[in-house]
């Protein structure tokens, strides 16, 4: 992993089209600013993860859940 | 192949679609392009709504190629009507979606070990319904999980 030390109000470059710059440092949190292209997708890691956890588990159970639903009627 | 249709065929075929939301868009005029895959599924680019009850409130997103990836999709509205999912203007720019006409949204469906039906609300499928482009979004802001309760069905 590249590392490099930043302070508030400065900026690393992606590529050609992608800025990131440190917004403020308080106390133990930071607020990061992006800008990128429109249609690159930026999202919260951790928030991510669930998403991709639950398609991976939403397919695995895909037959199951399909039969579930076969014998228990919902409407 | 885990919805029920024909092998051999090389689209799955979807009939009967549901009328009664005017949301909802006929699975047989085409597949879905999700031009970045899904999380979890960058490869799987093109997927297809596949019909398998008979009162159309689920169906299986399936991947037109590989059919192994597919999940239960459906209507969130149909079992939480207060779901507001709001798309950043990154996703209704990506998505070139103008008016909430153009937007269909389901979500995925999946049973647990406790035989219950979960309902993801925080990553929805976006379809603009006029170019069938489509992406699975990360909702910021509701405070929505990956995993709700379906509620019982009212009888």
């Amino acid at each position: 992993m590249l590392v490099l030390s930043r302070k508030e109000g400065e900026s690393i470059v992606i590529g050609d089209n992608i800025v990131v710059t440190v917004l403020e440092v308080r106390s133990g949190q930071i607020r990061i600013g992006i800008d990128a292209p429109r249609d690159l997708q930026v999202h919260r890691h951790e928030v991510y993860r669930q998403v991709l956890e639950a398609n991976q588990d939403a397919v695995a159970n895909a037959r199951a859940s399909a039969d579930a639903l076969r014998s228990q009627p919902r409407r | 192949m885990i919805a029920e249709t024909n092998p051999g065929e090389s689209r799955p075929d979807a009939t009967n679609a549901s009328t009664s939301d005017s949301r909802e868009m006929d699975p047989a005029a085409g597949s879905l392009h999700f031009e970045d895959g899904i999380p979890g599924f960058p490869e799987q680019t093109r997927f297809a709504l596949v019909n398998f009850v008979e009162d159309g409130a689920f169906q299986m997103l399936q991947s037109v190629d590989d059919p192994d990836v597919a999940m239960v999709v459906a209507n969130p509205w149909m079992f939480f009507p207060d779901y507001e999912p709001e798309l950043t203007e990154l996703d209704q720019i990506g998505l070139e979606i103008v008016t909430a006409e153009d937007a269909v949204v389901f979500c995925p469906v999946s049973v647990g070990e406790d035989g219950i039906l979960y309902m993801n609300l925080l990553g929805p499928f976006v379809v603009n319904a006029r170019t069938r482009r489509a992406r699975q979004v990360v909702l910021i802001e509701g405070g929505h999980t990956v995993r709700t309760p379906i509620p019982a069905p009212v009888s």
